[in-house]
């Protein structure tokens, strides 16, 4: 750095030449994710989707006739989609104090709570329902509770309706607004808040004017993440709810699977993305996407202040009860684990090992974990590549194609996997690829580019483009500056984004039921044989195990990297 | 180097034999559902065929007949015999995955007429009745016994769960609404018929607390207290009873299913998918399986090899067959999206 760069006005034409290489290279980041999708998304599913307009190998429309004939389908897309926005701003009000909370306490706190917000991820979708089942029951602990201190006469009924598929959903989902959302909040300047505050801002214009357009672009992510999955989800509302909570994904399933109408289920595919597509044209016209994740400079992050408002100490009890919500499944399957029944019953009436012998004893269990892992990891690489180079090119490309490639890139989310699944298996089964993984890779990468994508993208709106031009103009290399100003400033939006990779991978069923065979299977897969057509408590030691080498890994990088984290 | 060279070849020479191997001994690749069914299968039927013949079984699960569709059209077939329902076999026939099976191949003359099938062997027998919680109804009270009481929420009050699919809780609506056994499919073959069977599910509904979609679900929710009361199947009921939950079922009005072992179009161990077959229908191998599963064999040779303790738990004897309808899987393949449409719409609501 010890040579000056002159910092001269260049001419117009260097510029517009610099400009010109800049746009390419853009568009050449962007291309891999871009060429994989079309690939591995577009063109197995547009095959698919073909279906839909043929009755009989006969072009026609008599699969969308019956659609509009039959009310049953009208019903099921309102359900869909009211859940789905349910849900996202369910995630979002429970989400804010929370990840203020985690943003706001020291390092060791917070990891306790990070713990907290990944746990619902380690414990497959089929365990976390059974276990909010026997949490919630007429005759579970939360009931019994409630009429014993005498809140309540009569049990509520929080299973099988409404409440039910909001409770399930807003759980598993919540965790993807909280991290990009803690991201936003380490990002804020504490003195901001520090500053509104000595002026005299009361708590709520606090949140109004100074925390809620700082946090936007990370809001915004998460809150597209969960209502783009929400769309698509069934095993959670079809547990939880009941037959008027009943979810397109479910439908198109069934009629995939069961019925075997793939005609149909395309019709019902092709409605569900286009009303995902009107939601997202809805989302941008009411809120203005754009003006909502306008860049706001992030000048670093101060810590904020000690001292907290009522209305932040309020935030903080709420943050608590959010950290609660989610643990609050773990509580009940730890002590079900060391049950000795085959059924799960709540409280178990004995307790042993029987269970975890099992899962030791058998190799299934153990080589389906390796494999899991195996495939989770491979994923969460092309996943956290193809994703942030896809985010850093479109960032630098015009407004114009930044809509159409987000809206490209996110869409696959809220195609539900088994139409996915199922397409791939078409296009890869011929290669071979099914029995030696390389299919379920693709079809996970599939699902989990996009969580990297938009994370990566969020991260850089609220990058400070000054910086990076200012390094630029010092003389640094791309490569330099790239380590040296962006990765410091996106490295949590790029942990969040590889963690959300993996636990796509490691907790898909669907796809995992039509891309693996008997010999590569994956852990939820075979948690799905042993829950969905019978009960194996052995699922649900399996599950503690996960949750118990979590508890490790955070113990360990507690132990470890205490000095790192305090030097920080 | 050369050292080097040697072992490498020596090696693949060494994963030759062993490939080659086994391609020329035997195997079998079998398709099931999991879970105790599965765990059945193996200790009755699988490992003593293996033991037997030599052959190699190969086990997987989760034979969705969309999964074979895709296999066979993509021709990698990798699936010899499968576990259908009456309804997933029909609806595999009618997409043409499943091959033929004559009589040259299997003889099935000793097996219950209800239960025989063309394209599949069946494998066994089980019921769907009413179960019901000891807490709520002890014994020697009044007890609930049919499909009507289960429908007579004034003199069985309390919650109850039935099957999210139609097949077998229509029939027992109908039946409940004071239909012959014999005369359901008659009744539901005209459109006032699915009308009348409609009201039916209108008039439980309030008092269904639980859709359930995995046969454990029942004894869950009647072990839990969820309900009192529960359309569910005997195997299941049998093996809450088995390990203590105060259950009860009763035999009095059931709609039986069998189970189906398929033949999957261009297996590539047809030979041993047959001999397997061939294995499992045969009384002595039926009458093993109820050992480990409270299902009924397909075949009244099988009854008397069968002690008596144990037919009790089971749907095959004589005078229960005799009281049983039949799920017909032919009228569900072909009215089965209509009907389940119908009754989602009407539970929507």
């Amino acid at each position: 750095m010890s040579t000056a760069v002159p910092l001269m006005p260049a001419p117009t034409a260097v510029m517009r030449a610099r400009r010109h290489s800049r746009n390419k290279m853009a568009v050449l980041a962007a291309l891999p994710l871009i060429v994989f999708l079309l690939l591995f998304f577009i063109g197995p599913i547009a095959s698919f989707l073909r279906e839909a307009f043929y009755a009989d190998d006969q072009l026609s429309l008599a699969n969308f006739q019956h659609l509009v004939n039959t009310p049953i389908y009208r019903i099921v897309l309102v359900n869909t989609l009211t859940i789905a926005a349910a849900v996202t701003v369910a995630c979002v009000v429970i989400s804010y104090p929370l990840a203020y909370l985690m943003a706001t306490v020291g390092p060791r706190v917070a990891q306790i709570l990070f713990f907290a917000v990944l746990l619902p991820f380690w414990s497959s979708a089929l365990v976390r329902t059974t276990a909010w089942i026997a949490l919630l029951g007429k005759n579970g602990p939360l009931n019994a509770l409630l009429t014993t201190v005498g809140v309540v006469d009569e049990p509520i009924a929080f299973l099988y309706n409404f409440t039910g598929v909001m409770i399930g959903m807003t759980h598993v989902l919540m965790p993807f607004v909280v991290l990009p959302l803690y991201a936003a909040f380490r990002g804020m300047d504490g003195a901001l808040t520090q500053a509104a505050q000595s002026l005299g801002a009361r708590s709520l214009s606090i949140f109004r004017h100074v925390v809620l357009p700082l946090t936007s672009p990370g809001v915004v992510a998460g809150a597209i993440i969960v209502f783009m999955n929400a769309v698509g989800y069934y095993i959670t509302p079809s547990l939880m709810g009941g037959p008027a909570q009943r979810m397109v994904a479910e439908l198109i399933s069934d009629n995939i699977t069961k019925e075997l109408n793939w005609g149909l289920a395309a019709a019902l595919a092709s409605v569900l993305l286009l009303a995902v597509i009107l939601s997202l044209w809805l989302f941008n016209r009411l809120f203005g996407l754009d003006k909502l994740i306008s860049g706001t400079s992030d000048k670093g992050s101060t810590a904020v202040s000690a001292q907290r408002t009522p209305g932040g100490r309020l935030s903080v009890v709420a943050g608590i009860c959010a950290a609660v919500f989610l643990i609050l499944p773990i509580i009940v399957v730890v002590p079900m684990s060391f049950g000795t029944s085959e059924f799960p019953i709540f409280p178990p009436p004995e307790y042993g090992l029987r269970w975890y012998t099992n899962f030791l004893e058998d190799s299934k269990w153990v080589n389906a974990l390796w494999s899991s892992l195996k495939v989770g990891l491979i994923v969460t690489v092309f996943a956290t590549v193809l994703g942030t180079t896809a985010a850093l090119g479109v960032e630098k490309m015009s407004s114009r194609r930044k809509t159409w490639l987000d809206a490209f890139f996110i869409v696959p989310m809220s195609v539900p996997a088994i139409l996915t699944g199922v397409a791939l298996f078409y296009l890869t089964a011929p290669w071979g690829a099914v029995s030696n993984s390389v299919a379920v890779v693709i079809g996970h990468t599939v699902l989990a580019a996009p969580y990297v994508y938009i994370t990566i993208r969020a991260a850089l709106r609220s990058l400070d483009t000054n910086l990076e031009l200012a390094a630029l103009g010092l003389g640094a290399s791309w490569p330099t500056m790239f380590r040296l100003v962006m990765l410091p400033a996106l490295l949590p939006s790029l942990i969040g984004g590889a963690v959300f990779a993996f636990v796509t991978s490691f907790d898909d069923v669907v796809m995992a039921l039509f891309l693996t065979t008997v010999r590569n299977r994956t852990l939820p897969k075979l948690m799905y044989e042993g829950i969905a057509h019978d009960f194996d408590p052995t699922v649900i030691s399996a599950s503690c195990i996960l949750i118990a080498a979590t508890a490790l890994i955070l113990l360990g990088r507690l132990a470890f990297g205490n000095k790192k984290v305090s030097t920080k | 180097m050369s050292k080097k060279l040697q072992k490498i070849s020596t090696l693949l020479c060494v994963a030759a034999t062993i490939s080659v191997g086994s391609a020329q001994g035997a195997e079998l690749n079998f398709a099931s559902w999991g879970g105790a069914y599965q765990n059945a299968i193996r200790e009755s039927w699988l490992k003593p065929f293996s033991k037997e013949t030599g052959i190699k079984v190969n086990e997987d699960t989760e034979p969705q007949v969309a999964k074979i569709r895709a296999m066979i059209d993509t021709q990698t077939v990798a699936w010899d015999v499968v576990t259908e329902n009456g309804a997933r076999l029909a609806k595999g026939v009618k997409l043409g995955v499943f091959e033929k099976i004559t009589p040259d191949m299997v003889n099935q003359d000793h097996v219950i007429p209800g239960a025989r099938h063309d394209y599949g062997v069946p494998s066994e027998i089980f019921s769907t009745l009413v179960g019901y919680s000891l807490k709520e109804f002890p014994n020697g009270k009044l007890q609930p016994k049919t499909f009507a009481d289960f429908w007579n929420v004034e003199k069985f009050p309390g919650k109850r769960t039935m099957q999210d699919e139609p097949s077998t809780v229509i029939e027992a609506a109908l039946i409940a609404d004071g239909v012959a056994p014999t005369d359901v499919y008659k009744v539901l073959a005209t459109p006032a018929g699915v009308d009348r069977a409609m009201k039916q599910i209108e008039k439980i509904k309030p008092y269904v607390a639980v859709w359930w979609k995995n046969g454990a679900e029942p004894v869950n929710a009647l072990a839990s207290g969820e309900v009192v009361m529960a359309l569910g199947w005997n195997g299941r009921f049998q093996a809450g009873i088995d390990s203590k939950i105060p259950i009860k079922m009763s035999w009095d009005n059931v709609v039986n299913q069998v189970g189906y072992f398929a033949l999957v179009k261009g297996a590539p161990n047809r030979d041993s998918g047959i001999k397997f077959l061939n294995y499992m229908i045969q009384p002595k191998a039926q009458a093993e399986f109820s050992k480990y599963i409270a299902y009924g064999p397909t075949t009244e040779k099988a009854i008397a090899l069968i002690d008596e303790a144990r037919i009790e738990r089971l749907p095959s004897t004589p005078e229960r067959l005799k009281a049983a309808l039949f799920l017909d899987s032919e009228f569900w393949e072909q009215n089965g999206a209509t009907l389940t449409e119908r009754y989602n719409q009407v539970r929507a609501r």
